[in-house]
């Protein structure tokens, strides 16, 4: 029996990772279908420069999303994002553009300085939804509001610009054809999958996803497991507030309106569930690629703005129906 | 509930007697915005204050919304302005239509109102039997000068695409007109149109596709400057930044340095700064028995151009 | 009464007239699993039948057979003397077979009488609802489960759990069934309460009703029964007289010699150590009292606690393991004060705690078997937060061969494992910990007999090894079988402590009655 359990293992091992990516390929395949269409019904969507811009497109909502998929695995969800990413990049503007700094260091600071205006903000999401219980719903609708108002508040609704050279140039560059901002994103990804499935962390945040009592009685610190996972998506925040200088070297308090809502239709699309406890960040990335390429191929179609909406919203919940069917599928074998 | 409400009426005409009594010979004037977080009106209200501290002959109560469709909160700011029996509401629309009925109610209530930046829908105001003057500046005639400037560098022939302002709004409605008559008087011709809800990012991502689907685009007419900084930005990550000429709308201060080195062609002032007190200046005429306002009184626009 | 009733039935059984139902090899197959693979048993008119046999024996599917909510693959069922194929339940219900299952059906927020005239709600000529009409029937009704005191415009959410069962029961008879099937009536009542149960079963019985009883409950079987059919893999392994048969035996059939075994441990000499858990003057927020519990439990010893549902077992356990606050008092383990803040505090100091919540408490249903066994014992497979899959399968392969655990493959969800397995993956959740102290709160609830008695005998072997151990139960056999000393609580005082050698049901009942 013993001996058999250890030959066994191995094996398990792979099954299961065969498994996932079956899973997470479901959603994958209404990726591939996507691009088949766009590649057959538009000239340039296979063109080398329509990938690199792809790329760039998704890297913000991305990176939104996958600090948005540990909130959504505890079963919370977190509206503040797009503000707190204004936040971030005002509260960096202001600092990169503190006169008599040399330039290395401006962005040193300004760097450190939206991570923590990032970090900040999800730290009292998760204090206070954790501490008194409260949904993290209406908690960061609240923050939406102070985080917004604050980017208005520091910035005097004034557009920040004028960064140092290095740092714009940062925000274009690119290796072998791919945007570096993208490769920070995919970092990320691999970051986050990384904690999420080799952690006793991530373990965590699956069982309290599932069963948060049950986690609790097991003697875990459960409190700081939550305060975490919303710190994270703050901090994801805090980068693509950086990113977004970079990119379009300007900080603008009006940044971010309304990303929450593509950040979390990413990591549902990519077969995350909001009643917490199931899907992976790799899912999320399938998911931003789904809705990066849908905003790209409709336009290279030419349709006009409102049918793109429809459309959009369309794919959206034709993704997320989709992938409870193949959902039911794998889990009824 | 009706009784909670009666309560917080009495309460805010008890506070409101104290104020009137305060301001007792200098007459009230409120300002209605949209919202403060665009820079342009921002930028407007420091101007108004300004205006106020070196007139000092009125008093000036501002009201900004949550941001720019929010028209409940401007009927609500109406509805409080004229039960706190204000002398003067200068308002700038959320809504075209929407606003006609509570301004039609100050009117009545012998409150002096002036239209300012947004013109109220002629149709509607027909309808609801108001006479109301404008007092704001032609989007139209100044996207088309922005147009036109576009136009003298490119030729007749050139090809452009424009980016919208959010779909609905009455000045994205007015700038992308004023951009068609540039366009149609000049033998431009439209590749595409498309709407980046006035937003940088959104602006970059939405241009950088019609880039792909277009490759010849030669011009750029972006509905304001916050728009342009995105289009320009995704003009250089295509290395493409050259050959395509932007035109765009506002002359907010970001843009300064893309003027000064030619990414961006030109640009319209419609003097933001003053354009609320510029409307406060006629209520007070007005108000002071001047001659009733009517049709639409310009204000200045001026294109401003790449220094090189 | 009793025994008269069953004379008659032990007659008419030649005379098959009064045969109302008569299933014959009945086979079910779900894809490849035989459900059941060869079910033969009768029913005669107003009887009282019992099903009996471990969870997934076929109980269960028989009954969903009867009731139209699957198809029979093979085999007959003649119901008064036709064939009997119902393609739903309401065709079942139509011919005269009705369910009241485990889990509630009633319209919470409705009254009574909407509920059981639910199916068919009589009409006015306009067509409007005949309110009147209604309460009649419902009176009727609720009248023959001897709630004759409560008026049924009474929202169902305003009564107790055992009314609810009630209302069901009168529900179904509304129907004017011939057959009704009881799935596990008794698993949610008070002893009191079933009592009131039998004596209205028994009323039905008398009206020509045939009752088919399916239960865990051996006791109850016997107390009301007349006959019982033994069902094990799928099969009927055969139908007795209850008169002709004992308890032991009908387990017997069921399991095989399990639960035997443990009682043989039992015997064995004990060797109780030091105090392990002390307890004093513990006052809880729920109790009414000034003065607190005291009680200890020593190194392998096994010691219950007994008493009536609100008597405050289950909140004493949650108190010990800091899952709320204490009024005053004391805990010490190995002697020493401890004042633990958290949960994790409790674990810390070698503390566990088997809840009686199985599925909200206990495991995270969702999850693999191995992610569930190393819950509480994280850091033993993680090494600087990084986990270790290969020695979290070891430990989640060890425990299961130590506690026999029944299951596919070590990935696989909980929540595809039965009851009793379900149970030892939450003892192999704390067995990990190697605590000091297990408390556990209704160990066997839902678990089958077989299950139930390897359970036992796990728990005996950990006393052996010097484990203490708490054991909350509402079955008092369970307490009687598997404990050294009962402690019996009555409104949270405890009125009394039975060593091993005075156990006495009737003693533990009068002892849990005493501040009633």
């Amino acid at each position: 029996m013993q001996s058999e359990m250890k030959i066994d293992m191995p094996a398990q091992h792979k099954k299961m990772s065969l498994k996932a990516i079956v899973r997470d390929a479901g959603i994958g395949i209404a990726l591939l279908v996507l691009i088949l269409i766009f590649s057959i019904t538009t000239e340039h969507f296979l063109a080398p420069n329509n990938i690199t811009n792809i790329l760039t497109q998704i890297t913000i909502n991305l990176i939104l999303a996958v600090g948005l998929t540990f909130v959504i695995l505890i079963a919370g969800i977190d509206l503040s994002v797009g503000s707190v990413l204004a936040f971030a990049c005002v509260v960096a503007g202001k600092v990169i553009t503190i006169e008599g700094l040399d330039a290395n260091t401006a962005i040193f600071l300004a760097v450190i300085a939206s991570l923590l205006a990032g970090t900040l903000c999800g730290l009292l999401n998760g204090l206070i939804s954790a501490y008194w219980g409260l949904p993290s719903f209406i908690i960061t609708l609240g923050m939406l509001n102070i985080a917004r108002g604050g980017a208005l508040h520091i910035s005097e609704a004034q557009t920040i610009y004028s960064f140092p050279e290095q740092f714009n140039d940062f925000g274009s560059a690119s290796l072998f054809g791919i945007p570096v901002v993208f490769l920070v994103a995919l970092l990320l990804v691999g970051i986050a999958g990384f904690v999420l499935h080799k952690t006793v962390f991530g373990r965590m945040i699956y069982g309290i996803g599932n069963n948060e009592e049950a986690v609790r009685l097991a003697g875990h610190p459960v409190f700081w497991y939550k305060v975490m996972a919303y710190t994270i998506c703050g901090l994801m925040a805090g980068i693509a507030g950086i990113v977004y200088m970079a990119r379009l070297n300007i900080s603008s308090p009006i940044a971010g309106i309304g990303f929450e809502l593509n950040a979390i239709a990413a990591v549902i699309i990519g077969g995350t569930s909001l009643m917490g406890g199931r899907g992976s960040v790799y899912g999320t990335l399938l998911g931003a690629f789904i809705i990066g390429v849908l905003a790209n191929g409709l336009i290279l179609l030419g349709l006009n703005d409102f049918m793109r909406q429809m459309i959009t919203g369309v794919v959206i919940i034709v993704a997320v129906v989709l992938d409870h069917y193949r959902e039911k599928m794998t889990t009824g074998s | 509930m009706t009784m909670l409400k009666n309560i917080g009426s009495l309460m805010l005409i008890a506070s409101l007697c104290s104020g009137v009594a305060y301001a007792e010979e200098k007459p009230v004037v409120g300002l209605i915005m949209k919202s403060l977080a665009n820079e342009f009106f921002r930028d407007m209200l420091e101007g108004t204050k300004e205006h106020e501290k070196s007139r000092g002959d009125y008093v000036l109560k501002a009201v900004g919304m949550q941001n720019e469709t929010d028209f409940q909160s401007q009927i609500n700011a109406v509805e409080n302005f004229i039960t706190q029996e204000v002398d003067i509401i200068v308002v700038a629309p959320a809504d075209s239509r929407a606003m006609i009925r509570p301004l039609k109610k100050a009117i009545e209530a012998g409150i002096v109102v002036i239209n300012f930046d947004v013109s109220l829908d002629a149709d509607a105001k027909k309808k609801q039997n108001l006479e109301l003057a404008f007092v704001g500046p032609d989007n139209r005639s100044g996207a088309k000068l922005a147009g036109v400037a576009l136009a003298n560098k490119l030729g007749a022939g050139g090809k452009v695409v424009i980016i919208e302002g959010n779909p609905g709004a009455d000045n994205a409605i007015e700038r992308k007109k004023g951009f068609m008559d540039a366009i149609e008087e000049h033998d431009l011709e439209l590749l595409a149109s498309s709407t980046a809800h006035w937003e940088t990012e959104e602006a970059n991502s939405v241009f950088s596709n019609m880039l792909t689907a277009n490759p010849d685009i030669q011009g750029v007419m972006a509905a304001n400057d916050s728009m342009a900084i995105g289009v320009i930005k995704a003009l250089e990550a295509a290395g493409r930044a050259k050959d395509i000429q932007v035109v765009a709308f506002d002359n907010i201060p970001a843009v300064g340095p893309m003027l000064a080195d030619g990414r961006l062609l030109a640009t319209v002032d419609q003097f933001g700064r003053d354009m609320a007190a510029n409307a406060i200046e006629k209520g007070l005429a007005v108000h002071r028995g001047g001659p009733e306002l009517s049709g639409w009184i310009k204000t200045d626009i001026k294109l401003v151009e790449a220094s090189k | 009464m009793l025994a008269a009733s069953i004379e008659t039935l032990a007659t008419s059984k030649e005379n098959n007239d009064s045969r109302i139902l008569s299933v014959k090899n009945l086979c079910k197959n779900f894809g490849g699993v035989k459900a059941l693979q060869g079910v033969n048993f009768d029913l005669v008119k107003g009887e009282t039948h019992a099903l009996v046999g471990e969870n997934g024996a076929g109980k269960s599917t028989l009954t969903k057979i009867l009731t139209g909510v699957y198809h029979y693959d093979d085999g007959d069922i003649i119901l008064k003397d036709n064939i009997y194929k119902p393609n739903s339940p309401k065709s079942a219900k139509q011919s005269g077979i009705q369910v009241v299952h485990q889990e509630f059906n009633l319209l919470t927020y409705l009254s009574i009488a909407e509920n059981i005239c639910f199916e068919s709600l009589p009409k006015t000529k306009l067509g409007t609802l005949d309110k009147k009409k209604m309460h009649q029937r419902a009176r009727l009704a609720m009248d023959t489960v001897g709630l004759g005191d409560i008026e049924v415009t009474t929202k169902i959410s305003e009564l107790g759990i055992a009314h609810r069962q009630l209302v069901e029961i009168a529900r179904a008879l509304e129907f004017k069934s011939d057959i009704l099937i009881l799935d596990e009536p008794t698993a949610t009542l008070t002893q009191r309460e079933v009592e009131k149960l039998f004596t209205i079963l028994e009323k039905i019985k008398h009206s020509g009703v045939t009752v088919v009883f399916i239960s865990h409950h051996l006791n109850e079987v016997f107390n009301i029964c007349d006959r019982v059919t033994i069902f094990r893999n799928g099969k009927t392994i055969t139908t007795k007289e209850i008169k002709d048969t004992n308890p032991q035996d009908v387990v017997s059939l069921m399991v095989g010699k399990a639960l035997e075994q443990v009682m043989a441990q039992q015997s064995n000499q004990k060797h109780f150590g030091s105090i392990a858990l002390e307890v004093k003057n513990l006052v809880i927020p729920q109790s009414p009292n000034a003065e607190g519990i005291n009680f200890c439990v020593r190194k392998g010893e096994i010691v219950g606690i007994a008493g009536l549902v609100g008597a405050g077992r289950t909140e004493i356990l949650r108190t010990i393991f800091a899952l709320q606050e204490k009024i005053s008092g004391q805990v010490l383990i190995d002697g020493l004060p401890v004042e633990f803040k958290n949960p994790r505090d409790a674990v810390n100091a070698r503390l566990a705690f088997v809840t009686e919540d199985r599925k909200d408490e206990g495991l995270i249903l969702d999850m693999s078997i191995a992610t569930n066994s190393s819950l509480a014992s994280i850091s033993q497979v993680s090494n600087a937060g990084l986990m270790d899959f290969e020695k979290e399968n070891q430990l989640a392969a060890d425990f299961a061969k130590k506690l026999g655990l029944r299951f596919g493959k070590l990935k696989d969800n909980v929540a595809s494992l039965s009851g009793g397995n379900q149970q030892k993956v939450v003892l192999a959740k704390w067995l990990s910990t190697n605590p000091k102290l297990l408390m556990l709160d209704e160990p066997t609830r839902g678990v089958d007999v077989g299950a139930k008695a390897e359970i036992y005998s796990i728990l005996r072997s950990l006393a052996l090894d010097g484990m203490a151990l708490i054991v909350v139960s509402s079955e008092l056999p369970e307490l009687m079988t598997l404990c050294d000393r009962i402690l019996v609580l009555s409104n949270h005082q405890v009125t009394g402590e039975l060593e091993q050698q005075s156990f006495s049901q009737e003693e533990i009942l009068q002892l849990a009655y005493k501040n009633m």
